[in-house]
C-alpha cells in the first residue's frame, strides 16, 4: 500500500494546478481504496486470484517526460484502420488520424463534462484507477454518423527500466443512430512488470449499432487489471470480441446494463494462458428492460500450469418482459496441471424469460485426435487443428475480414509457439 | 499385404481378441462378420492404432513390416485407412481443410509436392460425385450437421481421395438406407483393383451382396470361428450365428 500511495502523493504534486472538482474525486478514491486495500483469497468474487505480487514490484506512474522514443513501427498495427496511439500511456495525436463524425478528448475534458461518472464503488481497482487517472481518451461518434473504417485504439507499454504503472480510462459513446467498430488494444512488450488498471465505459444510443474488439497482448511479466461497463439504450445493439493472450495476471470484470428496451449484445471472448499465467473474468448482464437479448460465449485454453476464472452472473429484473439470455463457458484443458474455475448463474426474478446456461471443461477430444492421425495427421498438427477448431468459433463472430484475420493470425502464432515449447 | 498372427488384444485388462490369425493379399477383399461385441470393431481399431487397446500377444505386419509399434498416423501414410463406424465430429475444422491437409501429408510422406488448394478442389469435386455428396459439405466442419448416411459418405469420400492400399470398412453399412447402400458399395467397388485390398465388417450380407468378397471370415467371441465364401454368408443370414457357436 506504501507504494501505492507514494505514487499518488507524487501525481498531486506532478499536476497542482489541476481543478479542485477532480483534485476532490481522486482524494476520496484514494481515500476508498485504502479503506478497502486489494482483494485478498477471503472476497467471494475475488476468491480466486492472488493479487499479492502487485505489492512486490514498486509500480511507478509514467510521467509525461519519460516518453519512450517512439517505435518505428507500431506494433499490432491492423490494416484499413484509424489509429489513436497511447505509449506508456502518452496520447500522440501527431500520429493519430481520425475521419469526420468524431470527436476524439483526453480525460480531463470528459472528466468536467461527466463528473458525475466517477464515483467510485467497493472494487478497489476502480478506486484505484479514479484516483491515479493518468492515461486514455475519450471517443464520442456523433449520432447518425456511420464510421466505416474501425478506430484502433492501441495502448501500447513498451520500453522502460522501472516497474511502471498506469490507469488509464477510457470512454466510448456512440451516438443515436450511429455505427462504428472500435479497436480496445493492449500491448505489453517489456521484460520488466508493468500494471495497467483500466476502466473503460462505453455507450451505445438508441438504435446504434456498435461492435468493440478488446485485445490484449503480452507476455508473462504485465498485470492487468480492467473494468468495462456497457450501458445500452434503447434497440441498441452491441458486439463484443475479445481475446486476451498472455500476461501474469489478468482480471477483468465485464459489466452490461440494459437501459432502454430492445437492445441486443453479443459478448464473445476468448482467453489463451500458458505458463503460470492466470486470467479471471467476470461478467454481469443485467436484464432490466423488456425485450432485451444477450448471448454470451468465454472460451479459454489453458496450457501448461495456466490457471483460469469465469464468473458469469445474468440477472432478470423484476417484471421484465421477453427477455432472451443465454450464456456459455468451453474451456479446454492442454495440460493435467492447467486449472480452470467456472461458476455461471442466472438470477431470474421474471417470468417472461427465455434462458440458457452452462460451461463445460475437458481435455482435447481423444477421438476427434485419433480420427485425424487415422489420416495421416501428425499428433502435433491434429492437435493444432483440434485448438483452432475450438477457437474459430470466436473468430468468426468478427465482421470486419482485417480484424478477423489479425485475431486469427494471433490465436495461430499463439498456439504454434505454445505447441512448441509444450 | 496384411497378415495377423495368433493376435490377442483387450482393453482394461480384459481380452477381447482371443488368438485371430488371417491373411489378406493384394486386391482381395476380406468380410469379417459376427454379433455385437465378438470383437470386429476391436480388430479395425487395433490394425489402425487406437491407444486404448492393449495388444498381449501375437503380431500384425503390413508388407513385411510391424504395425504394432507404428503411430496411427504412419500406419496411414503406409497405406492404411479405416472408414469409421462412428465418424467423428470436429467442431471449427473445415472438411475441405481436412481432406487437404490428409491428402498433402501422404503426398508429402512419398516426396511429392503437396496440392494447391484450386487443384486440390477440382480433385474433390470429382471425388464428390462418385458418392453423390453434396458440394455444400465442403464447407462445413468435419462430419458437424452430417445425417448418419451423410457421414459414412464422408468416410468414403476420403477413401477416394488417399487413395488407400488396405481400406478397413468398420460398419460402413450401418444406418444407411438401400440407395445410400448400393452408392456406397458402388463406391467402393469401382475403387478395387488388383493392388488394393479390403477389410470390411458388418453384421449383415447386404452390403456383401453387393461388394463380393473373396473370403468370409466369422468372429465369435474374439476367434474366428470359421471362413469360407459368399456361402457362409447365406448360411448365417439363414441360420443366424448359434449353430457355429461351441
Amino acid at each position: 500500500m506504501t507504494q501505492f500511495k507514494k505514487q499518488f502523493e507524487a501525481l498531486l504534486d506532478y499536476w497542482p494546478h489541476e481543478g479542485s472538482g477532480l483534485r476532490s474525486v481522486r482524494n476520496t478514491a484514494f481515500g476508498r481504496f485504502k479503506e478497502l486495500g486489494l482483494p485478498t483469497k477471503k472476497w467471494e468474487e475475488w476468491q480466486f486470484t492472488d493479487f499479492s505480487d502487485l505489492k512486490k514490484s514498486d509500480f511507478q506512474l509514467s510521467w509525461v517526460d519519460d516518453l519512450p522514443n517512439l517505435p518505428k513501427e507500431i506494433p499490432g498495427r491492423i490494416p484499413n484502420t484509424h489509429l489513436i496511439f497511447m505509449i506508456n500511456g502518452h496520447y500522440q495525436s501527431q500520429l493519430s488520424g481520425l475521419p469526420e463524425g468524431l470527436t476524439v478528448s483526453t480525460g480531463l475534458d470528459h472528466f468536467n463534462a461527466n463528473p458525475d461518472e466517477y464515483n467510485v464503488n467497493g472494487n478497489p481497482f476502480i478506486a484505484l484507477n479514479t484516483s491515479m487517472m493518468n492515461s486514455g481518451v475519450s471517443v464520442a461518434i456523433e449520432n447518425n454518423a456511420v464510421i466505416e473504417k474501425p478506430i484502433q485504439v492501441i495502448y501500447l507499454m513498451t520500453d522502460f527500466s522501472a516497474p511502471l504503472m498506469n490507469h488509464p480510462r477510457f470512454n466510448f459513446d456512440i451516438g443515436t443512430n450511429a455505427e462504428a467498430t472500435i479497436i480496445e488494444h493492449y500491448i505489453g512488450k517489456s521484460p520488466t512488470p508493468h500494471f495497467v488498471n483500466s476502466v473503460s465505459k462505453i455507450r451505445v444510443r438508441e438504435n446504434g449499432i456498435f461492435s468493440h474488439i478488446r485485445l490484449l497482448e503480452t507476455d508473462g511479466h504485465g498485470t492487468y487489471t480492467a473494468t468495462t461497463k456497457y450501458q445500452l439504450n434503447r434497440d441498441a445493439q452491441l458486439n463484443v470480441t475479445a481475446l486476451a493472450s498472455g500476461g501474469k495476471l489478468f482480471r477483468h470484470d465485464i459489466e452490461l446494463s440494459f437501459e432502454g428496451a430492445g437492445a441486443e449484445a453479443r459478448l464473445d471472448g476468448l482467453s489463451l494462458t500458458e505458463k503460470a499465467q492466470h486470467h479471471d473474468q467476470h461478467v454481469v448482464v443485467d436484464h432490466g428492460n423488456d425485450a432485451c437479448e444477450s448471448h454470451q460465449l468465454f472460451k479459454y485454453i489453458l496450457s501448461d500450469k495456466a490457471s483460469g476464472v469465469f464468473n458469469g452472473k445474468v440477472v432478470v429484473r423484476e417484471h421484465t418482459k421477453q427477455t432472451n439470455a443465454d450464456q456459455s463457458n468451453k474451456n479446454l484443458l492442454l495440460s493435467p496441471k492447467a486449472l480452470m474455475n467456472a461458476n455461471p448463474q442466472l438470477e431470474i426474478y421474471a417470468e417472461d424469460v427465455k434462458c440458457a446456461h452452462g460451461s463445460t471443461t475437458g481435455q482435447i477430444d481423444s477421438e476427434a485426435l485419433f480420427y485425424l492421425r487415422s489420416r495421416g495427421i501428425s499428433k502435433q498438427k491434429a492437435i493444432e487443428l483440434i485448438i483452432g477448431g475450438f477457437a474459430k468459433e470466436i473468430i468468426d463472430s468478427v465482421q470486419n475480414s482485417d480484424v478477423k484475420s489479425y485475431i486469427d493470425d494471433k490465436v495461430t502464432t499463439w498456439l504454434e509457439s505454445t505447441m512448441h515449447h509444450g | 499385404m496384411l497378415e495377423i498372427k495368433n493376435l490377442h488384444a483387450g482393453v482394461d485388462g480384459k481380452e477381447i481378441l482371443k488368438g485371430i490369425s488371417l491373411t489378406i493379399n493384394p486386391g482381395e477383399l476380406h468380410a469379417i462378420m459376427g454379433r455385437n461385441g465378438s470383437g470386429k470393431s476391436t480388430l479395425a481399431n487395433v490394425i489402425t492404432g487406437r491407444d486404448q487397446y492393449d495388444v498381449t500377444s501375437g503380431s500384425v505386419t503390413y508388407n513385411g513390416v510391424d504395425l504394432l509399434d507404428m503411430p496411427p498416423e504412419d500406419r496411414a501414410l503406409a497405406g492404411i485407412f479405416m472408414s469409421f463406424q462412428y465418424p467423428v465430429v470436429i467442431p471449427g475444422v473445415n472438411n475441405t481443410y481436412f481432406l487437404r491437409t490428409s491428402l498433402n501429408a501422404k503426398l508429402k510422406h512419398q516426396g511429392l509436392n503437396e496440392i494447391n488448394a484450386a487443384d486440390f478442389m477440382r480433385l474433390i469435386r470429382e471425388k464428390l460425385k462418385l458418392v453423390n455428396m453434396d458440394e455444400k459439405y465442403l464447407s462445413r466442419a468435419v462430419n458437424d450437421g452430417f445425417s448418419g448416411g451423410e457421414k459414412k459418405r464422408n468416410e468414403i469420400l476420403q477413401m477416394l481421395t488417399l487413395e488407400p492400399a488396405l481400406s478397413i470398412l468398420d460398419e460402413t453399412d450401418s444406418g444407411l438406407d438401400i440407395d445410400a447402400l448400393k452408392i456406397v458399395a458402388e463406391g467402393v467397388n469401382n475403387f478395387r483393383n488388383s493392388e488394393r485390398s479390403f477389410l470390411a465388417i458388418t453384421h449383415y450380407q447386404r452390403l456383401l451382396e453387393y461388394m463380393k468378397p473373396d473370403r468370409i471370415h466369422v468372429l465369435i467371441d474374439g476367434k474366428i470361428v470359421k471362413s469360407g465364401d459368399m456361402t457362409l454368408a447365406h448360411e448365417l443370414e439363414e441360420k443366424g450365428y448359434s449353430w457355429l457357436e461351441s
